[in-house]
């Protein structure tokens, strides 16, 4: 009589925890779900800033600008060929 | 009535509504299973197709256009998203169309016609700035939404225009690099599939129904310093002479790499809509023109190799004039006797056409066939003109005199840097080439290298103190290179009067070529000859490549360059000089160093002579000659 409540109990015991289980990893599921989003979402921005600082990068550095800046800024002029001891 | 009958009355009642209720319990049942077999069987398919719109979603995942780069894998395009202005245009009120106009920048007008044009999706304004989307978004007018769009850009602008070309606003490359190699640079949308919860947010486990795919990057030859450096002195030069316009292209010989190619005015891609489709063209590849003397080496190389000629054989230059058939052809300058080198250097037409007119028009074609004058050279860019050469048939003796000194023949500037590059590679021919991963055509032999190097040491000349090419020497480096000028031809096939193209094409350095550069320039006004005019810009850009690509010059005549160790000084007073005499050679220094010019001294000691006399007309780059006495 007694081990037949006590299986009833270690039952329903069972159920229940599988049940909260059960809730406890759809919850954790939904999280991660909403951390992948965020994550995509970060990495998406950060690849849109890669293309933009490159192309900053690229119009900084852009020969003719630092000409500009060489010449009228820094009193720099374009290498003789005889100031050209070893290129 | 008696009790018994009210009771049993009663019981009938009960019993009558209990049979009611479970009947229409029973109809309740049979109505649910009707519906549930509606639901389930007849309008499954249908109704799980709307679940499924519900609980999956698709999502778009743009893969942005890839970068070309160049040689260094500096940027020369790039891809960045920028946002663009929609709407739904039936649900845009009325009363925000003045606002929404305002804040977009364009008249209400024509906000009107945009949002007539369709009752649903409508573009407003595509790849606007950040700050004028936010403006547009803060109104907050309904119906009008955000998007993404990817917008190319061109950080170097017009000194590249032509070559790159540029995308349209769809992302389809429609001119230059972007078009001829648009499906490597295309990226494939992705499309991914995403469970979504009752709130809408996304679940895991979303599968990629086509993974996304980033354009390929393409990578040229060229480099961008040098490409600056050739459009600078194109430019400069061209504003000197008041020119029309102008094209250089430099090749590296030994593998036929483009190193720059730029044309003059230039063009810039990120607002190609602002020029006229006209000003896109590529003119290195699709433009053709006389080539004049600079055809001369060829004529030359046919000539040694038929062995009937010899570099030191002479001709008699007629003194100026000489009549072929019924037609007579000129020399700018009376000569009498010269050899060949003499004919190269002196630039003699009537030499060149007796030469010609010797070894016959066959060899002459074949060698204009063979160094690439009559195809195509392949770089992959659509517009490329094969030149003119006219079929061999047809060339009588004036035709083929005409043809050896450069006119009556066409040719692209790229076509003519392809054949100094069979010179400057020993008598080989290597196909140009515009990507960097593309390996170097195999080399096919041409002519013999002796004929090769002979030419080459002709062409030393004609940049020597006789020759007609001096201003293309940099100081400090040894250039064989030939002058051309050419009288452009009119629509009725004639020559005009008043119309000359002025061209110099150049090796460097002549004694191990690196550089091949052609320079041609359209109509120049100041003067009409290839050595006053394309020399100067030939200098220009070989002084500033070769010292970048760490080719030393040439020090062996050390002597002549009283190099000094002095710190230079920079003072006004002295640099606005008209003249270095009586300054000591430190002086001197600090202002070639402050104004850009080159100096070559002779002697010791304080300066008391200089060429030329006046500094007022010495340009950035000049050499100014000084001769010093104790």
């Amino acid at each position: 009589m007694i081990s037949r409540r006590l299986s009833t109990i270690l039952i329903l015991g069972s159920v229940a925890m599988l049940a909260t289980a059960q809730v406890w990893l759809s919850h954790i599921r939904y999280e991660l779900s909403l951390e992948t989003s965020r994550v995509q979402k970060e990495q998406n921005e950060l690849k849109r800033e890669m293309h933009q600082l490159n192309l900053e990068l690229a119009s900084l550095t852009r020969p003719e600008r630092l000409r500009k800046i060489a010449q009228t800024e820094l009193g720099m002029a374009p290498p003789l060929p005889i100031q050209v001891v070893r290129p | 009535m008696s009790r018994f009958a009210k009771d049993q009355q009663d019981r009938v009642f009960i019993r009558r509504r209990l049979e009611a209720v479970a009947g229409l319990v029973a109809v309740g049942f049979l109505l649910l299973t009707i519906r549930a077999v509606d639901l389930h069987w007849l309008q499954a398919d249908e109704l799980q197709a709307m679940a499924d719109r519900q609980h999956f979603r698709q999502f778009e995942s743009v893969a942005p256009r890839g970068p070309i780069v160049d040689t260094h894998g500096r940027t020369l395009s790039e891809s960045i998203e920028v946002p663009s202005i929609a709407a739904i245009a039936r649900e845009v009120p009325k009363a925000d169309v003045t606002k929404l106009a305002d804040a977009l920048g364009i008249t209400e007008k024509r906000l009107t016609k945009k949002l007539s044009r369709n009752k649903g999706f409508v573009w407003l304004a595509r790849q606007v700035s950040p700050a004028t989307a936010e403006k547009v978004m803060a109104l907050n007018v309904e119906g009008v939404r955000q998007e993404s769009e990817w917008r190319r850009f061109h950080p170097l602008g017009p000194e590249i225009g032509h070559l790159l070309g540029f995308v349209g606003i769809d992302g389809d490359g429609l001119e230059g690099v972007e078009r001829n190699f648009n499906d490597k640079l295309s990226g494939t949308p992705g499309i991914r599939l995403v469970q979504r919860d009752a709130r809408g947010h996304s679940l895991p486990g979303g599968s990629w129904l086509k993974q996304p795919a980033m354009g390929k990057t393409v990578q040229l030859s060229l480099d961008s310093t040098i490409q600056s450096i050739a459009y600078a002195a194109l430019a400069d030069g061209i504003r000197q002479q008041n020119a029309k316009g102008g094209s250089v292209v430099v090749m590296r010989p030994k593998d036929g790499a483009i190193v720059a190619m730029a044309n003059w005015p230039g063009f810039n891609p990120n607002s190609f809509g602002k020029h006229k489709p006209g000003e896109w063209r590529n003119r290195v590849i699709t433009d053709v023109f006389e080539p004049g003397s600079t055809l001369k080496p060829f004529t030359i190389a046919a000539a040694l190799d038929s062995g009937k000629w010899k570099p030191e054989s002479r001709v008699f230059c007629e003194d100026g004039k000489y009549q072929v058939a019924n037609h007579t052809i000129h020399d700018d300058h009376q000569e009498g006797w010269l050899d060949l080198t003499g004919l190269i250097s002196r630039s003699s037409n009537i030499g060149i056409a007796k030469v010609a007119l010797d070894i016959g028009s066959e060899r002459l074609y074949n060698m204009l066939a063979e160094v690439g004058f009559e195809r195509r050279s392949g770089i992959g860019l659509s517009g490329e003109s094969p030149g003119i050469i006219p079929p061999i048939g047809r060339w009588g003796p004036v035709e083929t005199a005409n043809i050896a000194f450069g006119q009556g023949i066409a040719v692209t500037p790229l076509q003519l840097a392809t054949a100094f590059c069979v010179l400057a590679n020993g008598g080989n021919y290597v196909a140009p080439k515009l990507l960097a991963e593309q390996p170097a055509s195999q080399p096919r032999r041409v002519m013999p290298a002796k004929t090769a190097q002979t030419i080459i040491t002709m062409l030393e000349a004609a940049t020597g103190p006789n020759g007609t090419g001096g201003k293309a020497v940099p100081a400090g480096y040894r250039v064989a290179g030939k002058t051309g000028t050419a009288q452009k031809p009119s629509a009725d096939g004639s020559y005009e009067d008043d119309k000359f193209t002025a061209v110099f094409a150049g090796i460097a350095p002549a004694d191990n070529p690196e550089l091949v550069v052609i320079v041609v320039i359209d109509e120049p006004q100041e003067s009409i000859y290839g050595g006053q005019v394309a020399a100067p810009v030939f200098r220009n850009i070989v002084a500033t490549a070769l010292p970048y690509l760490g080719i030393s010059p040439n020090q062996s005549g050390a002597s002549e360059w009283q190099l000094l160790n002095t710190s230079l000084s920079n003072s006004s007073e002295l640099v606005s000089r008209h003249s270095l005499i009586r300054l000591s050679l430190r002086e001197a220094r600090s202002i070639a160093s402050a104004r850009g010019f080159q100096l070559r001294t002779h002697g010791t000691g304080w300066i008391s002579r200089q060429e030329p006399s006046s500094l007022d007309s010495v340009v950035s780059g000049d050499l100014v000659e000084v001769w010093l006495n104790e």
